[in-house]
């Protein structure tokens, strides 16, 4: 159970690298369409779009990479107070609402895609950049994505249950004897 | 509710509030009033400005799976997966407003535009004109070819790609920045609508040489969208109903428009020192050369512009010869 | 069947219950949206949502999230924004509250370059707020400062919120700018007297830099450290606001050029190796990712309060509106602050602004001043606890050991201080209408 864990957080790892790297084109690419745009009056259409359609891949791998690395906003008001057993299953209950949301929106999307791809869709702007359903594809990508990550969080949870409640049997047990 | 009555749902490319595109005369919520009243309230049409079921841009994809029944916006928004839909907006230095209405309704227009989305599952309607637009606003004056060189403008499109063949910069920027943008000089010049809805924007605070004429967009029609098997669903007086709604919306917008803009153009100029003036004869040559080496080229790289294209072509040629010896010259009585 | 109005309850209720046991707010907002909205009109509506993530995750504005965030990341990693408000500290002497102040100009200066809270909110924490805690604030009273602070942005212009409004009331995008930039000052001067005046009457909240310490650091040292660890940060903020008024570069894209300065920053101070770019562009990818993912989350619920007629029933409080201009101003400022307990700022304005505007243009009321009162009014609902987006987007960076209580309640008195300067704004009109006329927008 430990290494399908480790094996899908390799994925969600390996994933977050090509997001990593977009977040770098970005600030390069944002910087450089400015100065060369104010330096020189250069400024393609194509890496004006560039520039947005960078935010896709960034946000949504990002989902599953910020999931992974526990950036997830909670209120934990009552949630650092509860046993680590307690907190195991709100966990597992996170995990379970994780895949089902990551499931209805990956199939949904899948339609969408397969539209604008139907359609060949592409900038409506001359000398803009072609292929939008590539851009519309890290919709299902990132969700997919999230599900796979969302199995790994429902393994740990669960290990997360069992394990403190073997340690309380295992405890009880002694006290026993 | 009688079996006869219908509840339907329209999206729009355009943010809540905007007169024309949203509300006031012949606008899209308009059109649904109308097609209300008119039905004795047996067409029920709900409607949503961008943002509020749908982003901007979605409602071509929308409409034609079915999730929304009725879309409102421009033609040339659909560009990226159609590129003939441009012809059923405007073309620049194409028809002009009563050209365009003459080949849409009378020319064979409608047809094609018919033909061409019904694989799409849709039909679509014109539903709306804004009359010729304005070149637009630009911080110093612009006497020849030249100056266009190195110039940051912003415009979005077609009339884009033929600016940047004459060396101008095109910047894509959404309408919110127009004005912070043009106001500190990130671009030198902005193309948006009209005199009514470029001061709406305060485009004129920003800069005061207001060109013309709108050779980019000499019409522009906003574009009724329905899918295919709701339009079919509707009995023929209902449908005859939205045809009819949709063009009187057509008459009315473009008449509101006309007002509304003589009216603007006059404030602008008299109270807000605005100057507004005619491009220079070279730089109209110039362009003209350039539009029709991106038509042609647009037209060769697909069958379905070709068509559209020739089509248009044709009937704008035989339109000319009649408006030259028509309008043109009552217009220089 | 169940009355929509109780599936719009029982969302609400639905998403408080399981973001208090402590399920992510994301989640929480997806799960409820999707189950309301499926109870209430079934699945057919949900086929828009790839529609609007799409819209959320090509939204040319967002670039600032991103962009802004890498550049606080990098400062934080680089140790920059650490040097430079201990130094910042030690320069304000025996003055309570003075990094405070610091936190209020950086977001005012952030805030006039963007409108988006989460980019602000989020780089200001990242950057100020372990350096606080050191420092021996008070919790509560560093995070509501640092939340406020990135709210101001969306009152400075440019300001999304302007924008918006400024189709719905018929007024030039720059004339509301215009109007917006006094108000948006005067919010400022109010939260810095706020921390003054803290810092006099509870010292322990706010404490300057022990005397001991600074005496370690000589006159001559401090107004050197000024220059090596102030300046060039600040100058950072200045570069993007002065690309912005020196005409390179539009508000969004300015973003990048902090975000450049940043790596210049860090090669010029030989900070920048492999590790630290790695870990900048680690933490730019979570932390951008959380706040969209919240973003994103919140597109099932805001669909399915629309689906579910969100908007008949707001417009069922309409007909309680009371009579004469007065009545209905105070009315509508009430009915937004209410809303804002729990809606999002876009979907208030398409939702309640519309049909209150035509009754104002029927009483003549200046629509430039009114605009400015939703604005500040819309701008408080990012801080109202408990669904307040700044205080969500400040959890996602707070360092270990602060809770959402904390944030909560030091959101408090900032909305208390919000509502005094609705208040001067509502006695004194002019403090929004005398700028456009005086420069003629
Ligand atoms: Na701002
Ligand atoms: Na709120």
């Amino acid at each position: 159970m430990k290494s399908l864990i480790q094996f899908i957080e390799k994925v969600v790892e390996g994933f977050g690298g090509l997001a990593r790297l977009c977040v770098l084109a970005l600030v390069l690419l944002v910087a450089t369409n400015v100065i060369f745009r104010y330096l020189f009056s250069i400024g393609p259409v194509s890496l004006q779009e560039l520039e947005w359609h960078l935010i896709s891949p960034i946000a949504l791998i990002g989902l599953a990479y910020s999931m992974k690395h526990r950036a997830d906003v909670r209120v934990d008001i009552f949630y650092d107070k509860f046993s680590i057993r307690k907190q195991g299953v709100i966990d597992l209950l996170t995990a379970v609402a994780t895949i089902a949301i990551g499931l209805y929106i990956t199939w949904l999307s899948i339609k969408y895609v397969g539209q604008s791809y139907r359609l060949q869709e592409g900038s409506p702007d001359p000398g803009g950049l072609p292929m939008r359903y590539l851009l519309k594809a890290f919709i299902p990508i990132g969700f997919g994505l999230l599900v796979f990550q969302g199995i790994a969080d429902t393994l740990t949870a669960y290990l997360k249950i069992t394990e403190t409640k073997n340690e309380a049997i295992k405890i009880a047990e002694r006290e026993a004897i | 509710q009688s079996k006869d009555s219908f509840n339907v749902r329209m999206t729009n490319a355009y943010p809540p509030g905007s007169p024309f595109y949203v509300q006031g005369p012949g606008s899209p919520m308009d059109f649904c009033k109308k097609v209300e009243e008119m039905s004795g309230g047996r067409l029920n049409i709900q409607h949503f400005a961008a943002g509020e079921l749908l982003p901007a841009l979605e409602g071509f994809n929308a409409v034609s799976s079915g999730t929304i029944e009725m879309n409102a916006a421009n033609a040339y928004f659909w560009a990226g997966k159609i590129p003939a839909a441009q012809f059923f907006t405007t073309v620049p230095f194409g028809l002009n407003t009563q050209g365009m209405n003459a080949w849409l309704y009378h020319g064979g227009g409608m047809e094609l535009w018919h033909e061409i989305y019904e694989p799409h599952g849709l039909i679509a309607f014109p539903m709306g004109n804004t009359g010729v637009q304005m070149t637009g606003w630009f911080r110093k004056p612009v006497e020849s070819v030249a100056d266009l060189k190195g110039l940051k403008m912003r415009i979005p499109g077609l009339a884009g790609k033929v600016y940047s063949e004459l060396g101008v910069t095109v910047r894509l920027l959404p309408g919110g920045e127009i004005f912070p943008a043009l106001e500190r000089g990130v671009i030198d010049a902005a193309e948006f609508v009209g005199p009514y809805q470029d001061r709406r924007l305060g485009l004129h605070k920003a800069a005061k040489y207001y060109y013309t004429t709108g050779w980019h967009e000499p019409t522009n029609v906003t574009e009724l969208l329905i899918n295919k098997d709701v339009w079919e669903s509707l009995p023929k007086d209902l449908q005859m109903i939205v045809k009819m709604a949709a063009q009187a919306s057509v008459t009315e917008s473009l008449s509101w428009s006309e007002a509304v803009n003589s009216e603007a153009l006059t404030d602008l100029v008299q109270n807000e020192g605005v100057i507004a003036q005619p491009l220079p004869q070279d730089i109209v040559t110039s362009l003209k050369e350039a539009t029709f080496d991106t038509l042609s080229t647009m037209a060769a790289a697909d069958p379905q512009t070709k068509k559209v294209y020739e089509s248009f072509m044709a009937f704008k040629e035989k339109h000319a010869s009649w408006a030259a010896l028509s309008e043109k010259p009552f217009l220089n009585l | 069947m169940i009355g929509n109005e109780w599936i719009i309850l029982g969302m609400i209720g639905g998403f408080l219950s399981m973001m208090i046991i402590g399920i992510p707010v994301a989640i929480s907002l997806a799960v409820s949206g999707f189950v309301a909205g499926y109870i209430g009109f079934g699945p057919m509506l949900f086929n828009l949502m790839p529609a609007r993530l799409y819209g959320v995750v090509t939204n040319y504005t967002l670039l600032a999230i991103p962009l802004f965030v890498f550049m606080g990341v990098m400062l934080e990693k680089s140790r920059v924004a650490e040097d430079m408000l201990e130094t910042i500290g030690k320069a304000m002497g025996g003055v309570n509250g003075g990094m405070g102040l610091a936190i209020i100009l950086v977001g005012v200066l952030m805030g006039a370059s963007t409108g988006i809270v989460g980019a602000t909110v989020v780089t200001v924490g990242l950057l100020t707020l372990p350096v606080l805690m050191r420092r021996g604030y008070h919790p509560s009273v560093a995070c509501g400062t640092i939340c406020a602070s990135g709210t101001l942005g969306q009152i400075i212009p440019p300001s999304l919120v302007l924008i918006l409004l400024s189709d719905i009331v018929g007024e030039s995008v720059g004339t509301l700018f215009a109007a917006a930039f006094i108000p948006g000052l005067v919010l400022a001067v109010i939260y810095i007297l706020y921390l003054l005046i803290l810092g006099i009457i509870k010292p322990d909240l706010v404490p300057a830099i022990p005397k001991e310490e600074r005496a370690l650091t000589s006159r001559s040292q401090l107004i050197k450290d000024l220059l090596r660890n102030v300046c060039p940060p600040l100058l950072l903020v200045v570069a993007v606001l002065g690309s912005i008024v020196g005409g390179v570069a539009a508000p969004t894209e300015a973003a990048s050029m902090g975000a450049l300065g940043a790596i210049l920053l860090a090669v010029s101070m030989n900070r920048l190796n492999w590790t630290l770019l790695q870990e900048a562009l680690h933490g730019t990818l979570t932390i951008s990712a959380m706040v969209f993912f919240i973003l994103l989350c919140a597109q099932p619920f805001s669909l399915a309060f629309r689906g579910l007629g969100g908007e008949q029933v707001v417009h069922g409080f309409f007909e309680m509106l009371p009579g004469g201009e007065l009545g209905a101003i105070i009315f509508l400022m009430v009915l937004l602050f209410i809303l804002g307990f729990f809606l999002e700022w876009i979907e208030i304005s398409y939702i309640a602004l519309p049909m209150f505007l035509p009754i104002f243009s029927s009483y003549g009321t200046d629509m430039v001043w009114l605009a400015i009162l939703v604005a500040m009014n819309l701008q408080m609902s990012f801080l109202t606890p408990p669904f307040g987006w700044a205080l969500f987007f400040l959890k996602g960076v707070v360092p270990p050991g602060i809770s959402i209580k904390d944030i909560y309640l030091g959101a408090l008195p900032f909305v208390a201080l919000q509502l005094c300067a609705l208040l001067l704004l509502f006695n004194f009109p002019s403090i929004a209408t005398w700028l456009p006329k005086a420069i003629g927008w």
